[in-house]
């Protein structure tokens, strides 16, 4: 009997010990298996960080590695205001000086934020993340640090209990804390600041987690914006109570790729002449714009491009519609400069020779039921004299020989009415209407630049392609990508775009414009000393409400220099000058200035060399 | 036989107890070594992290200077320089500047003296 009871009792043990082992079992299936995934994503959160490595952006360089455009590491200065408690006022009256923010506001920023989401559920996420200052250098990081450690609270902290003790120790080390961010920096102010254009901050939530990324948003910044951006890497660690990382139980480390350095054609140097004579420029003719762009016409490479007025980067405050790139941009009609296209044309089909003489009616010639006019009245020109004295009457004449589907034809292979492709955003492509939308007129108008709208980009290019053999080029901005190293990753070779004229017409063209800067030409005051220069000037009337003002004028002269063997194209243009007009008065002077200062600091050979001096082989 | 037993008895039996001596050890220094591990694998983790720091902040330091250095370069600085230091400075104009003509090349092989000597005859044609 007892026997049997004893055999019971362990039967019972044994199904209880059975049934708890089931259950145990039961729940590390539980665990394990039906709640996997949850669970361990729950232990991987609580232990694992995951870190996201910002790449450095890629620096810009002019063509001799001067420093245009780069980063540097700063601090985004953050606070979790979860551990303040109520000592918001201290912190607020401590850190607000040294992180330039007035006391109110940094005040307010240091409450815990509620906010409500779009279903209108109460949501904490600025619980433990406020952003307090971004670009905070690494000194006043340490100065914030420095007072963050020091911070008074006026209690007697060794009187608290621990919890109390633990709150302010928390509040002094982790309360306040920074992220590491990048600025962009221009070293050079102003210099270039259309080209370079300037950036912003990117700001997105990357897992819950605001991220800020700079990003391009204008000129080659915004161009060359992926280039220069590189790709982010990321880490995933663990992190002691401080923060600090365990490097030893790194998990994941992918390093960021750091941007490429965008390696331009443009010269500090050169830019720096062409925006000192243009500023002076601008003080005395007080005109609404000028720009200024000085280009090697055999590559196209552009070595300066300017603006007046222009921006600083680093202030994108100051940045508004009227510092835009007017040189790419803006449209205006070409006046006589345009009569390059029509003048080449004709002499490239033969239609019209260098001597052929035109009567110029005396400054009055009625065309289609218009009357077209002179500056001043002439009698016979030669087809030479027509580009020195600039007459409209000469140049339309021509242009109804050479016809409209040949003057159109020339105007397109020129690049009008297209795009250059210059690495810029924001380029306009000008007005050129198909033969089809023109007037009776329009082959009489055309050619001294009336009745189409170019860029002041295009009609350099174009005045480029004479400086080359006939060979329109691509304009050329961007020299090479490299990495950090120095390694050349893509490098931007010049591109002819077409031969639009021949060599003979080309040099005829040459001789022609040469005369332009003559004691008998329009732009005298553009003659160089050293440098025989051939270029053209423009005196377009603006267009106000569909009809010519007779106040407003946009004054241009484009050149070139030595004019035998061209080694700088350079364009002036002033919108709406004052104290004269007229292309070669107002603008011929700028581009002796900026031509004669680029020819020394380039050291081109001058038109009459010095001879060497017998014996020493020194120069005296 | 029971004699011998008896010995046996009352003898130190050295091969247990250095097995047993060399059990504790092999623990002992799996243990300590474990441990010696661990720690050096903190202390490394520590000083990779410092380096890094160091190498974070030398970088930054870097960076820094070449902006004040770009800064220094950039010519409305040196224009600014040479105004206030009123050095008279101006640019070269192209009548002031002497070209010489680059010496012909020689063929590999030839000495220095022969170079010179075409460089200076190449020279002096072009001073008569």
């Amino acid at each position: 009997m007892t026997k049997r009871l004893q055999l019971r009792r362990v039967l019972a043990l044994a199904v209880f010990v059975c049934a708890a082992f089931v259950g145990l079992g039961y729940r590390l299936v539980d665990l394990q298996v039906l709640r996997h995934d949850e669970l361990a994503k729950l232990a991987q959160d609580n232990t694992q960080r995951e870190f996201r490595q910002a790449p450095r952006r890629g620096d810009i360089l002019d063509v001799r590695g001067n420093l245009l455009a780069t980063s540097v590491s700063v601090k985004t200065v953050c606070a979790d205001p979860s551990l303040i408690g109520n000592q918001q006022a201290v912190v607020a009256h401590t850190l607000a000086p040294l992180l330039q923010m007035s006391e109110a506001g940094f005040y307010q920023k240091l409450f815990p934020r509620v906010s409500r989401d779009e279903k209108g559920e109460t949501v904490t996420n600025n619980l433990h993340y406020v952003r307090l200052q971004k670009n905070v250098t690494d000194e006043t990081w340490q100065k914030v640090q420095l007072a963050m450690s020091q911070l008074n609270f006026g209690v007697d902290e060794k009187k608290l209990p621990e919890s109390g003790r633990a709150f302010f120790r928390n509040l002094r080390q982790s309360a306040i804390f920074a992220d590491p961010d990048q600025m962009r920096v221009y070293p050079n102010g102003s210099l270039a600041g259309q080209v370079l254009g300037f950036s912003g901050v990117d700001e997105f939530k990357l897992d819950d987690w605001p991220v800020s990324q700079i990003s391009g948003r204008d000129g080659i910044e915004l161009a060359l914006n992926s280039a220069l951006g590189g790709v982010a890497g990321w880490r995933v660690t663990e992190t002691d109570r401080q923060q600090h990382e365990l490097v030893a139980l790194r998990d994941e480390d992918v390093q960021p790729r750091d941007g490429l350095n965008a390696v331009l054609t443009i010269d500090a140097a050169v830019q720096h002449i062409l925006e000192t004579s243009l500023a002076d420029a601008m003080q005395k003719h007080t005109p609404a714009s000028i720009t200024g762009i000085v280009m090697r016409p055999g590559t196209g490479e552009i070595l300066a491009m300017a603006t007046l007025p222009n921006y600083d980067p680093n202030k994108p405050d100051t940045i508004s519609p009227d510092t835009r790139n007017r040189v790419i941009t803006d449209v205006v009609e070409p006046g006589s400069t345009f009569k390059i296209v029509v003048v080449s044309g004709a002499l490239n089909d033969g239609v019209v020779r260098l001597g052929d003489q035109f009567d110029c009616e005396e400054g009055h010639f009625t065309y289609a039921g218009r009357i077209l006019h002179d500056h001043e009245p002439f009698g016979t020109l030669t087809t030479e004299g027509i580009i020195t004295k600039s007459s409209n009457i000469g140049a339309a004449k021509i242009g109804i020989k050479l016809g409209e589907d040949k003057l159109y034809d020339y105007a397109t292979d020129f690049g009008f009415g297209q795009r250059t492709g210059i690495l810029l955003p924001g380029e306009v492509s000008g007005i050129l209407h198909p033969v089809k939308d023109w007037t009776k007129v329009s082959v009489a108008q055309i050619p001294m630049g009336q009745g189409v709208a170019v860029t002041r980009l295009q009609m350099l290019m174009a005045m480029g392609a004479l400086a080359n053999d006939g060979w329109l080029m691509r304009p050329m901005l961007v020299s090479c990508l490299e990495d950090r190293a120095g390694n050349v990753v893509q490098k931007y070779e010049p591109q002819r775009v077409r031969q639009v004229v021949g060599d003979s017409a080309d040099k005829e063209m040459i001789e022609a414009l040469k005369t332009v800067v003559s004691p008998d030409g329009t732009a005298a005051g553009a003659a160089m000393k050293d440098y025989i220069v051939a270029g053209k000037t423009g005196t377009a009337q603006k267009v106000e409400n569909g009809v010519y003002v007779h106040d407003k004028y946009v004054a241009s002269f484009i050149g070139f220099f030595p004019a035998d063997n061209p080694q700088l194209c350079i364009s002036i243009v002033m919108d709406e000058p004052k104290e004269g007009y007229y292309g070669g008065q107002v603008c011929g002077p700028v581009f002796r200035d900026v031509a004669e200062r680029c020819a020394s600091y380039l050291n081109i050979p001058a038109d009459s060399p010095a001879p060497l001096v017998a014996n020493t082989g020194y120069p005296h | 036989m029971a004699g011998n037993r008896k010995n046996q008895s009352t003898a130190i039996r050295f091969g247990p107890a250095l097995k047993a001596l060399f059990l504790c050890m092999l623990f002992a220094g799996s243990a300590i070594g474990y441990v010696w591990q661990k720690n050096e694998i903190y202390r490394l983790s520590q000083q990779i992290r410092q380096s890094e720091l160091r190498l974070r902040q030398m970088t930054d330091g870097n960076e820094k200077l070449r902006v004040k250095l770009a800064d220094l370069r950039s010519p409305l600085m040196l224009d600014q320089r040479v105004r206030e230091l009123n050095l008279g400075l101006a640019p070269a104009q192209p009548v002031q500047v002497w070209r010489l003509p680059e010496p012909p090349a020689m063929p590999p092989g030839s000495n220095l003296l022969a170079r010179q000597l075409a460089a200076r005859q190449a020279v002096a044609p072009l001073t008569q």
